[in-house]
């Protein structure tokens, strides 16, 4: 599904990934770790086409198109989401109606019909109430005075609702109390099949408790450099990333 | 800077021409007044961003081509206003083309309404163009509400001009009774592939302790001029809440002076402003505090793309002795286009010593980081363009207090802002 072979990018000066190669298959979920500063979040903007951030080099192939030369709305529409490590707040637009917007620019892109109004808000709130979400949500500005919390089971409902393909998800996980944390990862899981591919990008190992992952990656400095099986998660929360990176450079 | 002056003896023998009514005599001292003052120019501290000069050659060409007021109804003008009465349920007078129309405006409403020609008081005011308003007043509305009406007061100040050009004045002096809750709507509008020139002055005079709501929704012909002032005067514990919206119009300066002579009231007013290219948009606005307590709050945004030009100018005096005055002012921006240009000015005055005061201006550009967010949610560039835009609007479209005129803005911003961004490359 996502080839990323060599990638190199930059923001402003800094050369922030360093020949980053990943390769995610439908089905699988795949977690990415390391320190503050690896560029974790880097690779989550450079799928998702950030313009700040510049590739200088290596390419990424998405369902066997470039996806370096779509806009981001149209990785989106591709099937790409990311979920950000800070949702934005834009006061005025209304939730229901970017949910609304996002779902039929998707649909308008497969050839389909504008969703209908009825069924729509049934699906948004059915959602909702699985992610232990208000449903007076749906009617505020979007992630508009959301406490934290309410700001990334916000991202999971539209993941939930735009059905993605391929999910990133940046920090997801942070400052999340338990109950966020277990309905965040509910709302993961219920999206896990084997059409889908999921990318967790976290700090912590604890998010990895409730969303089991396929492959955990150690980045840093711009590149993956170790790959296991969940087991590695546990290793890291207990040696550190100090000795994968001895481990690395040994 | 040199302007185009205003043909004097043209204009001398328009209102030499004008029935001998009860207005003559007023007319002729406005005249008096124009002839000795002129009009403002931009050396003039009030009129430095706004020239006057495309109003004062509208105004020379309609003169020298005789100063003709089109009176007769057309399908054009009759469907305009029957558009915008469909869209407002309100109980309408007209002003169309500068004559006053009653035909849509229902008697038994309670509406106490006398055209100025009936009578003999005096209505000039000291104030720029007020006097050349008086001069070629056809004639004007005085109107006086006693008691809450079922639908608001609806003035709907209409110009069509299809060819060459045309001037065209509207004055109505509002009333509002002690201890009445009152809505006003202020609509203008033209049409026409004629210059047109249009000149307002609007009184408001506000009873004690009465409410008055008032819109004001300015949308002319794109390339039309207008002139609008309105002022008003909120007895004691009175409360005026106004909103005002300028969607359309290519030279456009509006003057809005509340006189808080009396204790107690408080005054809240808002005003939008949607710009496009070869629009210039002038909100002049001034407070007087003369006495205290009293309270005086306003917030203008505008949206400016392509190359437009807008103005907004914030004066608030308070008076010695005012003491107990809060006065608030805030001016936000959102510029789209390098071409764009706003001036934005606070003026506070303050000669008196137990007064809480503030004022803020912002000037942006759409949040870099919001329009990222969208796109990854499959928006494209325009759409999330215009969906933040709206959402800087919406919040004041919001604040209409007239719930008859809330469809009418909300439909009228969003087809402005829809066209305004499509004008972004």
């Amino acid at each position: 599904m996502l080839e990323i072979n060599n990638l190199k990018s930059r923001v402003g000066d800094s050369d922030i990934l360093r020949g980053l190669s990943l390769s995610v298959n439908a089905g699988e979920v795949h977690a990415i770790m390391g320190p503050n500063g690896s560029g974790k979040s880097t690779l989550a903007q450079v799928i998702a086409g950030h313009e700040d951030y510049v590739v200088t080099g290596g390419d990424v192939q998405y369902q066997g198109k470039d996806l370096l030369d779509l806009k981001p709305e149209e990785r989106a529409r591709e099937g790409i989401f990311l979920g950000f490590q800070y949702p934005v707040e834009i006061p005025g637009v209304n939730n229901a109606y970017l949910l609304k917007a996002a779902v039929n620019a998707k649909r308008k892109h497969q050839g389909l019909g504008e969703v209908d109004a009825f069924e729509f808000l049934k699906l948004a709130r059915e959602k909702m109430a699985a992610l232990g979400m208000d449903p007076k949500f749906l009617n505020r500005g979007v992630n508009e005075g959301f406490s934290g919390g309410e700001k990334k089971r916000n991202e999971i409902l539209q993941m939930a609702m735009l059905e993605p393909s391929l999910a990133i998800l940046d920090e997801t996980d942070s400052g999340l109390d338990i109950d966020a944390l277990k309905a965040v990862a509910q709302g993961v899981n219920t999206l896990r099949g084997p059409d889908r591919a999921i990318i967790l990008i976290t700090h912590y190992q604890r998010l990895l408790d409730y969303i089991e992952p396929d492959f955990v990656h150690v980045l840093s400095e711009g590149r993956i450099i170790r790959s296991g099986d969940k087991t590695l998660a546990l290793e890291l929360e207990e040696k550190g990333y100090e000795w994968v990176r001895e481990a690395a450079s040994a | 800077m040199k302007q185009v002056a205003l043909s004097i003896d043209d204009l001398r023998e328009a209102v030499l021409r004008m029935p001998d009514d009860a207005l003559m005599a007023t007319r002729e001292a406005a005249l008096a007044n124009l002839d000795e003052h002129g009009l403002p120019s931009v050396r003039d501290e009030d009129w430095k961003y706004t020239d006057l000069g495309p109003a004062i050659d509208i105004s020379n060409r309609w003169l020298a081509n005789g100063a003709t007021i089109t009176t007769t109804s057309n399908d054009l003008l009759a469907d305009a206003i029957a558009a915008i009465a469909g869209a407002i349920d309100a109980n309408w007078l007209i002003i169309a083309n500068g004559v006053i129309d009653t035909s849509r405006f229902d008697e038994s409403s309670g509406i106490e309404v006398q055209r100025f020609s009936e009578s003999a008081a005096p209505f000039v005011m000291d104030r720029p163009l007020a006097d050349l308003n008086a001069a070629l007043l056809n004639d004007g509305l005085r109107v006086q509400i006693h008691a809450a009406t079922e639908k608001p007061l609806g003035i709907l100040i209409i110009d069509e001009t299809n060819a060459g050009a045309a001037v065209s004045q509207a004055n109505v002096e509002i009333e509002i009774a002690p201890g009445c809750d009152a809505e006003v709507i202020e609509y203008q509008s033209s049409t026409g592939t004629g210059d047109h020139f249009g000149n307002s002055v609007i009184t408001l005079q506000i009873g004690q302790a009465a409410i008055a709501s008032y819109v004001r929704i300015q949308n002319r012909r794109i390339g039309h001029v207008q002139s609008g002032r309105l002022c008003a005067t909120p007895g004691r514990d009175a409360r005026l809440n106004m909103a005002s919206y300028d969607l359309g119009g290519g030279l456009v300066r509006n003057d809005v002076d509340i006189d808080l002579g009396e204790p107690g009231a408080d005054v809240v007013f808002n005003g939008l402003y949607l710009a496009g290219d070869g629009q210039h948009i002038d909100n002049h606005t001034r407070v007087d505090h003369r006495v205290g307590p009293a309270s005086s709050s306003q917030e203008y945004r505008g949206i400016l793309n392509g190359r437009c030009r807008c103005v907004w100018n914030g004066k608030a005096i308070v008076h010695a002795g005012a003491d107990g005055t809060d006065a608030n002012q805030a001016n936000h921006n959102l510029l789209l286009s390098e071409h764009a240009e706003i001036d934005a000015k606070p003026e506070l005055e303050i000669y008196a010593d137990d007064v809480k005061c503030s004022h803020g201006t912002t000037v942006g550009q759409l949040d870099e980081t919001a329009l990222f967010y969208l796109r990854t949610r499959g928006l494209d560039k325009r759409q999330a363009t215009q969906l933040l835009t709206h959402a800087f609007a919406a919040d004041l479209v919001g604040r209409a207090p007239v719930a008859a005129a809330i469809d009418e803005i909300t439909s009228l911003v969003e087809s402005r802002l829809a066209d305004l961004i499509q004008e972004e490359a």
